[in-house]
């Protein structure tokens, strides 16, 4: 934080009227749905990365050959975040191209950034808005209604265009300045999806973990049923409340989601063939 | 006719393993492919029940920080293709999906791993400040990818599309229904996945009025989303002075 304080005073001034245009944005925005399409282990998203800043670079640095091979370089350098948030970050990183700050000053940034905005990304999209578009469109679905799927790909996408086309100019018109504001912005934000996400993630625990079992204790000669009679009286539901917070402790523990998958399997075929469920 | 209908589903596979990493448009998750599978195949019904069933199976299994998880892409696609093929239940389905998903996981890491090539040659380029070279680059890295996701449909279903209803059929019903049973417990993975990444101390009780509005008062999903949203802007309007005490906000409140 330290360090992004120290270079922000570098480009506190306002960018309005910079070299790049509205189409030039725009062409980056576009861009910027292939940062992984050469993602590897090794870099990760450096040259799609590389992809989105080329119209800005190309026009930043179109009569010297030398300063665009050094930008060129630098910027295939591992780079990683999440798809959701790259814009803003790359408008700010072309501002800093444009006014010619030096190239420790643009690297220093964009790890400084890189970090921070992945986990902004990750908790406001993946954590909450995905789950709530996915999980509303699937309790349709899995009535065979058609707008489940409709209904998530419009609201999430309506959500990701604005994202990409909007974070572009913000990032590149205001600079460092943007990304503070923003950060302290998204605090709220996340606190508030993850409301909205929890309750839903209850709702769906509820509604879409199906356990019951079909157990009966004979006790002289009344027969009680475990679930009907005992179970639901008590609360409805309640296995798979357990069970999801089981499947919880076991990733707490380190466990691989697919060795979960796997123990599940097993664990079905051998309660029911007990009975048990 | 049926290879036809092979090959779109194995196009679209293809398209979905690219939109998995760029795009992001989410026309590869469960959810969505199960209506275009279910429309290429001939029954979108099934294809919505079964596509909507996966999609909370896999819900709370995306790659988060470069970390790849059991591949939703193609358990939607086989599940789906399979369900709809061999008319089995939606809860067996995801029984087809899961060992496919783990599988591709396990391939695509060696993908990921040999696209190095890609940038070292874009490093080459950029020694010599060749944009196009770069930017071409990136690019063809799509092609591995795409290749990859056609073929890990197409080749499942093209050689097994005729014989998986004599295999599930030939499968002993105590397996079948057992894999019933684990179909229904799948979801809690996904959501036991994403409580892991979002359960704060604070906020857990939000969880269960969420469960409550389901277990007690049948509230549909939409019904409970829209409670939600209220309480979220309930807490902003409230907890705004305390919170964020700066730019003057503070000003507007109370009018």
């Amino acid at each position: 934080m330290m360090e992004i304080r120290g270079l922000f005073q570098m480009t506190e001034s306002n960018n309005e009227k910079g070299l790049l245009t509205k189409k030039d944005l725009n062409n980056m925005a576009w861009r910027s749905f292939f940062l992984q399409s050469s993602f590897s282990f090794e870099r990760m998203q450096a040259g799609g990365w590389e992809y989105i800043l080329m119209p800005a670079l190309r026009k930043i640095y179109k009569n010297n050959p030398e300063k665009l091979k050094s930008a060129l370089k630098d910027h295939l350098e591992f780079f990683n975040i999440n798809p959701f948030v790259v814009t803003p970050v790359a408008g700010v990183i072309a501002a800093m191209e444009e006014k010619g700050e030096d190239r420790e000053a643009i690297r220093g940034v964009k790890y400084a950034l890189m970090g921070p905005f992945a986990g902004i990304g990750d908790a406001l999209i993946w954590l909450t808005i995905f789950p709530i578009c996915q999980g509303l469109g699937a309790s349709l679905a899995i009535q065979g209604n058609i707008a489940g799927p409709i209904l998530s790909l419009v609201l999430f996408n309506v959500l990701h265009f604005v994202l990409q086309f909007g974070g572009i100019g913000y990032g590149y018109r205001k600079g460092l300045s943007a990304l503070s504001k923003l950060r302290t912005g998204t605090k709220q934000l996340s606190k508030l999806a993850s409301i909205v996400g929890l309750t839903v993630l209850g709702a769906l625990i509820a509604s879409y973990v199906s356990m019951s079992t079909p157990l009966v204790i004979n006790a002289g000669k009344v027969s009680i049923k475990l679930q009907e009679d005992v179970l639901d009286k008590i609360m409805p539901n309640m296995i798979p409340l357990a069970f999801t917070f089981l499947v919880y402790w076991l990733l707490k523990k380190g466990l691989k989601p697919s060795y979960i998958f796997g123990i599940i399997i097993v664990f079905g075929i051998v309660t029911k063939y007990f009975g048990i469920f | 006719m049926m290879l036809l209908k092979v090959l779109l589903i194995s196009i679209y596979s293809g398209i979905c393993g690219l939109d998995s990493d760029n795009g992001n448009l989410q026309i590869y998750r469960p959810l969505a492919t199960g209506a275009i599978i279910g429309l290429i195949l001939g029954d979108v019904q099934k294809g919505l029940i079964v596509g909507g069933t996966l999609e909370l199976v896999f819900l709370g299994v995306m790659a988060i920080g470069g970390a790849q998880p059991p591949n939703s892409v193609i358990g939607g696609i086989l599940g789906t293709s399979f369900a709809i093929l061999t008319n089995v239940d939606a809860k067996v389905a995801i029984g087809i999906a899961v060992p496919f998903s783990i599988a591709v996981q396990a391939i695509s890491n060696l993908i990921y791993t040999a696209n190095a090539g890609f940038i070292h040659k874009a490093d080459k380029y950029a020694e010599k400040g060749d944009t196009k070279g770069i930017e071409l680059m990136n690019l063809a890295g799509m092609i591995p990818m795409f290749t990859f996701f056609f073929l890990i449909a197409f080749l499942p279903l093209y050689f097994g599309a005729s014989t998986a209803k004599a295999v599930i059929d030939s499968i002993p019903a105590v397996i079948l229904d057992g894999l019933q049973v684990a179909g229904g417990m799948m979801p809690a993975v996904g959501f036991a996945i994403l409580l892991k990444i979002m359960l704060k101390k604070d906020l857990v009780y939000f969880m269960f009025l969420g469960f409550v509005l389901v277990t007690y008062f049948k509230l549909s999903i939409i019904g409970v989303a829209i409670i939600a949203v209220i309480i979220a802007a309930y807490t902003y309007y409230n907890g705004r002075s305390d919170d964020d005490g700066d730019k003057g906000v503070i000003s507007n409140d109370g009018i």
